[in-house]
């Protein structure tokens, strides 16, 4: 007999209630989740156990730095949910009263509510942050290659994306940037536009700066130049860029050529002061100079971003920038869960109805006597 | 003659309206980033690079098709009333017109000046458009366009002007 498909044309099991089962940066620490966390490796085999070993015929595993989550189809959500505890503190051989005590549960409509808003970022550690989207995608594409969804995970994820794709075009959540290398990256874009042409200086070596100069190159940026006091400490820092080592007193001639300046040195007084500046703006035509300036005490002469064509950062403004990326979020809240609150009473009617769909119709008393 | 020169009048004026829109967008999000301001604004508008490039752009466009225009004019001028040079107000203020845009497009070229003065002198520039193009109509006696309507009336402008 051929087996009926599991896509959109299957059959909605009437008695099915999907749940959730999982653990995230709020309720377990990092220790815990990395035992329990799922390897790409691991997850088809895993989704083949929930189906064979627990008779589960839809099911997702989500597994990210920042969350374990099981998605299931289970018959009896009362019975259902501590076998999915239990699948989890054996996968990651933990005591099972450990597991639970971190474990968060649910079944729908919470459950449904849950996967809507991890997809759109608002349960993320940094709200809004659209990277979880992608793991959502990937966890569903997983399931779906293991043939472990039917027609109503198809439906609930394909809603799911759908949400929040409305939820970050119709809010401001995702808008700003989350971390001070990225903002770096969105300032330089705003000012020159693409990247690939700009021309990147980096003063001193410290993390930030590294971090800022990895976004640049992932960007596109690919003229590095890379100031240090001793070249020694840089060395492989500027062999795994591809970028070019300057000695500090040459840091003046670089003005003429760099668009980003990125500056993370520890420094007793000003490297760049206004008139360098002011001297390097007239050489170079007033090209436009991006000048983030990470270094604690500032290694830029703060009046220089008065000048024109001169767009000067330092640490306060891009930490000032960062909170009002998080205050706009936060302020769409309300409208983000709104949106959401929407999308999961449209699925939940879909499935009240293709339940009822499949539910046969039992004649009342009142029928059976009708019939002559 | 006369149409090519209104074509090319009415398309500068077109260029300069965009160099005039970008100079205003220029000028609106290089505030928001001196500022330190990430709303709604700065996501939304384009890069100051981008900006910039396409003021370039509509005041080269601009300049082009006013020179252009300008010609044509003299022309058309020439073989209307006879004479190459009529005193009219609107002809100064497009001599005027030509010359800022000539400058502008010069320094900008040359990069002597660049983003924030550009911008400002693009919406400045601007503005002398509006006068030349409906001002001088209405608050200046000028007498462009000269609409001839026969012969005799030509020949009339001919003898006042000689």
């Amino acid at each position: 007999m051929r087996q009926r498909p599991t896509g959109y044309g299957s059959r909605v099991n009437k008695t099915m209630h999907i749940v959730v089962v999982g653990l995230n940066y709020r309720s377990a620490p990092i220790e815990l989740r990395e035992k329990l966390a799922f390897t790409s490796e691991q997850l088809p085999q895993a989704l083949a156990r929930l189906r064979v070993e627990m008779g589960l015929r839809e099911s997702a595993i989500l597994s990210t730095c920042n969350r374990i989550e099981i998605y299931a189809g289970v018959p009896d959500w009362q019975q259902g949910i501590p076998r999915l505890q239990h699948f989890l503190s054996s996968h990651g051989r933990l005591d099972h009263h450990l597991v639970t005590s971190r474990c968060y549960q649910t079944a729908e409509p919470g459950s449904v509510q849950h996967l809507f808003a991890v997809a759109s970022g608002l349960d993320s550690m940094v709200l809004g942050e659209s990277e979880i989207l992608h793991q959502v995608k990937r966890a569903y594409a997983v399931a779906k290659e293991a043939g472990s969804t039917g027609k109503v995970f198809n439906v609930l994820f394909q809603r799911a994306f759908n949400a929040a794709k409305a939820v970050r075009s119709q809010t401001a959540i995702g808008q700003g940037c989350a971390s001070i290398a990225t903002l770096a990256v969105e300032l330089s874009e705003k000012i020159f536009g693409r990247l690939n042409r700009a021309t990147v200086v980096l003063v001193g070596a410290g993390k930030i700066g590294e971090a800022t100069l990895k976004h640049l190159v992932a960007r596109g940026a690919s003229r590095l130049r890379i100031v240090n006091r001793t070249a020694d400490r840089i060395q492989s820092l500027a062999q795994s860029y591809a970028a070019s080592l300057v000695s500090l007193d040459q840091l003046q001639d670089q003005l003429l050529d760099a668009d980003i300046v990125i500056s993370s040195a520890t420094a007793p007084a000003y490297l760049l002061r206004q008139t360098d500046i002011a001297q390097a703006m007239r050489t170079r035509h007033h090209r436009p100079l991006c000048l983030i300036d990470l270094g604690l005490p500032r290694n830029i002469d703060p009046a220089s971003g008065r000048m024109d064509n001169v767009y000067l950062f330092n640490i306060d403004d891009l930490q000032e920038l960062i909170t009002q990326t998080y205050q706009q979020r936060e302020a769409s809240l309300s409208h983000s869960r709104a949106i959401l609150h929407a999308k999961v009473e449209h699925f939940l009617r879909w499935w009240t109805n293709e339940r009822s769909r499949c539910t046969p119709h039992v004649p009342s008393v009142s029928e059976l006597v009708a019939v002559p | 003659m006369l149409t090519w020169h209104t074509v090319c009048s009415w398309l500068s004026y077109v260029a300069f309206l965009v160099a005039f829109g970008s100079g205003l967008l220029f000028l609106l999000q290089e505030r928001q980033i001196k500022r330190k301001r990430m709303g709604a604004l700065f996501h939304r508008l384009p890069s100051l690079g981008a900006l910039d490039r396409v003021n370039l752009l509509a005041i080269g466009l601009g300049f082009g098709l006013l020179s252009l225009g300008v010609f044509y004019g003299i022309l058309g001028q020439r073989t209307l009333l006879g004479r190459w040079w009529v005193d009219d107000p609107k002809v100064y203020l497009t001599l005027l017109l030509w010359s800022g845009y000539f400058l502008l497009f010069l320094v900008r070229l040359r990069s002597t000046l660049r983003g924030r003065p550009v911008a400002l002198l693009s919406i400045l520039g601007f503005s002398l458009v509006l006068f030349t193009c409906l001002g001088a109509g209405w608050l200046l006696a000028s007498r462009h366009p000269y609409k001839v309507a026969d012969a005799s009336t030509a020949h009339r402008l001919r003898i006042a002007g000689q």
